[in-house]
């Protein structure tokens, strides 16, 4: 049987003296932590939209469409250059010969491909079929 | 051909994944430039050069596809033609064009495939009448998918799937033992190309879809579709999508296009014949599916 607690015991004067300074910035960091948690997952679950990126086949980015900005992405030839802007998507600089990935424009749903530095740039929704199937017929 | 190819395979050696990957990629390249529609140096645009003239010698691919495409149009009476050219290039679904109706009529008398000789002794391919194009786009995608799964075959892989485009053709089972599932785009699932009316697993078979919402533009209130019908030069009206289940894409991308063009009922009724499986959305939403398929496709709605 546990004592019966009492008044003083549970006073949050009586906490806070009875916590370390140790013990208070473990809290304040599990605190600051769990708060990124909720904006990480805010952010992560708005993001219908994104980018995925592909090297040689292999996924190298994941990116929100709804987020302004420039992407180095190396491949075997050198760097090939995606802009990300106003949900839409360009490559800006290639080190291919023939630059087909970079007359294709502005792209805001659908695919640029640079065979030449093997990268891939994924516009659209992703996430939901890979998880419903394998591959989209239609 | 201009569009999304994607291949994933099985292997316990990641070398020897990538260069099955490499060499399927290559063959269908090297399809691409034999049976390329709009090139001026495939072999497809020399036999449509020589239309009226002369028969041309073809590599052994481009003989097969063609042959295919006449079992093809005789099975669905002539609703798949690969002869379609002199009407199919009259449209133009990016620029909006409709052609006109003299246009049409006239060009519609060089669309008919019994006009289309093939002689496999000496390999050639002879279109009688001037002014005849061959256009196998309705089935080259298919057809690569199938020689794509030879090359990764033949590489030693043994579990795999392709897909030029969405006709898919999958091989052995995935790394978990289950088969590959496939999804089937929504045909009013506006923009969003994830969108799908449901699920089907398929293990050594192939699918295809033929649908009014791949190349299309809205004149007038009408839907301007690229799945011609070859008897009046005109988009087919009567379904929205069509999906067909097969042991070969060649067969899937090719008699998806048919029964699209035959309607729901006639081009249900050839895929029972076939002893193809499919689904059938007809043009006012109402799902039809094949009686071999029922309880194996997992649907979003209730039909």
């Amino acid at each position: 049987m546990l004592p019966p607690a009492s008044e003083e015991k549970l006073s949050l004067k009586n906490l806070f003296s009875s916590t370390t300074t140790a013990d208070k910035i473990l809290f304040s960091v599990l605190i600051l932590l769990s708060l990124s948690g909720i904006i990480f997952m805010r952010e992560a679950l708005s993001r219908s939209e994104t980018v995925r990126i592909e090297v040689d086949g292999q996924p190298e980015y994941l990116l929100p469409l709804d987020k302004n900005r420039v992407v180095p992405v190396k491949g075997p030839k050198g760097t090939t250059c995606v802009e990300i802007k106003d949900h839409k998507v360009r490559v800006t600089e290639s080190p291919c010969h023939n630059k087909l990935c970079m007359q294709q424009g502005w792209v805001s749903n659908g695919a640029i491909v640079c065979l030449p530095n093997r990268v891939v740039v994924i516009v659209g929704n992703h996430g939901k079929h890979h998880k419903t199937a394998d591959a989209i017929t239609g | 051909m201009d569009t999304l190819v994607t291949i994933t395979v099985v292997s316990d050696s990641k070398d020897n994944a990538e260069k099955a990957i490499d060499a399927a990629f290559t063959e269908i390249e090297i399809l691409d430039k034999l049976l390329n529609f709009y090139s001026h140096d495939s072999e497809i645009a020399n036999i449509n050069n020589q239309a009226g003239i002369s028969g041309v010698k073809v590599s052994a691919d481009v003989f097969e596809v063609l042959n295919k495409t006449l079992y093809v149009s005789e099975m669905t009476e002539g609703a798949f033609d690969v002869t379609i050219g002199p009407v199919s290039m009259l449209y133009d679904f990016h620029k909006k064009i409709k052609p006109s109706e003299y246009g049409i009529k006239k060009n519609l008398q060089l669309v008919n495939y019994r006009y289309l000789v093939l002689d496999k002794d000496t390999s050639t391919v002879f279109l009688m009448k001037k002014g005849m194009l061959v256009d196998p786009g309705g089935i080259t995608k298919g057809f690569a998918a199938d020689k794509a799964v030879e090359v990764l075959k033949k590489r030693g892989i043994h579990s795999g799937l392709v897909s030029v485009a969405g006709d898919i053709k999958t091989f052995g089972l995935k790394p978990d033992g289950k088969p590959w599932k496939i999804g089937i785009r929504d045909a009013r699932a506006v923009d969003k190309e994830d969108d799908v009316m449901g699920t089907i697993e398929l293990k050594d078979m192939a699918i295809s879809t033929s649908g009014d919402y791949e190349r299309f533009f809205i004149l007038d209130g009408q839907r301007y579709h690229h799945l011609l019908n070859p008897k009046t030069g005109y988009p087919a009206l009567g379904c929205r999508s069509v999906s067909v289940i097969t042991s070969e894409a060649v067969f899937t991308d090719a008699f998806a296009t048919g029964a699209f063009v035959l309607g729901p009922e006639k081009g249900l009724k050839l895929l029972e014949r076939l002893e193809f499986e499919g689904v059938i959305v007809d043009n006012q939403g109402k799902i039809y599916v094949t009686a071999g398929l029922r309880g194996k496709i997992e649907l979003k709605k209730s039909f």
